[in-house]
């Protein structure tokens, strides 16, 4: 059963040994959500957060950066398929056609989407927004929110 | 019997064909403008359209000008991975049909693998063994190379690439995109000791290069908040210092592999080989270890069709053939 309305949930004053609980709490707070979208600014740890869920969820393979791919594909222990999007170098959204991003979010797979304001008339209805923020003493905050 | 290889490469930006007649290159042609001159056409920024559009002039151009005909070639050879998918799979349809119509072998060739082996198209070549730094926008690998196709990879990033970092950190300091360049620009005229950025330890011969991004976005917001000029009065040394912080990482690790391993044969591989910090630094290094160090053209240093030709050549030495099931490998690996 998914909640109803506009679920919000904050973590905040994050450290990076923090990462694998804030992951565990991301993940039940998600439910079936399938698409999670990561906004933050250059360096506020979108890839790093991705590493930890991944970890999180058991995927055996290296969880890198895809900015030079668009796309990285990786499996858990369980053969599960998850897709690692970084839409950062695209300048056109037909780029993202191009590589045939609808499949992907519409596969049924897990889809962790970074830079998603680049193609913002691609992203399906229902998703899962994970916004991050740098704190003064360099923690992070991290928002929830289902849409 | 000559054998007689042409290659295509569209593993990103650049659609190109090459031919190559017993090791030795005859015709690299890269899309540009002045192939679509001679068709009239323009090139869309649109990787895999592009790379659709401008793949029939390219092989066309690339066959006329070295005067061979599609009967006389032995094999043809295309980039497997990695790299976009939509991009490989026009390379890959291209040469599958290609070889289906012709009745000639075909030969998937790894383009990281062809990115060293760009060394061979041309003289000096590296003798075995020898340690391949290869740095591009997307891959920062350290490689064992014991012969043509026998490479090992013994480190490699574990997040970002160094040409991403230089691409990511030009964006902090409000650079244009690809901003890699304009680092090594700036970096010429500034000071590479104004600042300092903490390395990112890793284990073994393994890089990353998420932390120093994130060290670098820390210390220009620290900085503009108290002087909100301090980019742009300082641009010149926080460039030499980023660039050096980077390439001190790079050649940190290059210089234990090489220890550990007892080589002297250096080889540098990849876009950001083209960077001049870069290729400056090594050569520095050369009295102190008693390297030889190899620096590829530039025109081989970035995508093209001729390193997946000389990688061909040797594959095909070696027949290794593959069949018409092959599939673009968007992550390819290759070793050991």
């Amino acid at each position: 059963m998914r909640a109803k309305g506009k679920p919000i949930q904050q973590i905040d004053n994050l450290n990076i040994d923090d990462l694998p609980n804030a992951s565990k709490n991301i993940i039940a707070f998600a439910q079936d959500y399938k698409i999670w979208l990561f906004e933050g600014e250059m360096g506020a740890g979108k890839t790093t957060l991705i590493k930890a869920l991944c970890e999180a969820l058991g995927v055996v393979d290296e969880v890198s950066s895809p900015t030079f791919a668009l796309v990285n594909e990786y499996v858990n222990r369980e053969q599960a398929t998850f897709y690692h999007f970084d839409f950062y170098r695209i300048e056109h959204e037909e780029e993202a056609m191009d590589i045939g991003v609808d499949e992907y979010f519409y596969s049924g797979h897990l889809c962790f989407v970074e830079w998603p304001g680049k193609i913002p008339s691609l992203i399906p209805d229902e998703f899962l927004r994970i916004f991050i923020t740098i704190n003064s003493d360099n923690t992070r905050k991290i928002v929830l929110e289902i849409v | 019997m000559s054998i007689t290889i042409l290659a295509l490469e569209s593993s990103c930006d650049e659609t190109s064909a090459a031919v190559i007649r017993d090791g030795v290159l005859i015709t690299n042609v890269i899309a540009t403008q002045t192939v679509h001159e001679n068709y009239g056409g323009v090139v869309p920024e649109l990787a895999s359209r592009a790379h659709q559009q401008n793949v029939v002039p390219v092989v066309h151009q690339a066959l006329s000008k070295a005067n061979i005909r599609k009967s006389e070639l032995s094999a043809i050879a295309f980039t497997q991975g990695p790299g976009l998918l939509g991009a490989l799979l026009v390379g890959t349809s291209f040469a599958k049909a290609l070889a289906l119509s012709l009745k000639k072998p075909l030969i998937a060739v790894n383009h990281m693998q062809a990115h060293i082996l760009a060394h061979f198209i041309e003289d000096p070549k590296p003798a075995f063994p020898f340690l391949c730094l290869t740095v591009s926008g997307g891959h920062t690998q350290l490689v064992l190379v014991e012969d043509y196709l026998k490479m090992e990879i013994i480190g490699q990033t574990r997040d970002d690439a160094v040409g991403e970092a230089f691409d990511k950190s030009a964006k902090l300091l409000g650079l244009t995109y690809p901003g890699g360049p304009l680092i090594d620009k700036y970096a010429r005229e500034g000071n590479p000791l104004s600042f300092s950025f903490p390395p990112s330890e890793m284990p073994g011969f393994d890089y990353s290069f998420s932390g120093i991004k994130t060290a670098i976005l820390y210390f220009l917001r620290d900085q503009t908040k108290r002087d909100a000029n301090f980019i742009q009065d300082n641009l010149y040394d926080i460039c030499a210092s980023i660039q050096h912080s980077l390439i001190n990482m790079l050649l940190d690790k290059l210089i234990k592999a090489a220890k550990h391993y007892k080589i002297s044969n250096i080889a540098i591989a990849g876009g950001v080989s083209a960077n001049s910090g870069l290729r400056a630094a090594l050569q520095n290094l050369v009295p102190a270890y008693n390297w030889q160090v190899y620096f590829p053209k530039f025109e081989y240093c970035t995508d093209n069709a001729a390193m997946i030709a000389m990688a061909a050549h040797f594959k095909y030495i070696n027949e290794e053939f593959c069949s018409l099931e092959v599939s673009p490998e968007p992550r390819m690996k290759f070793g050991v």
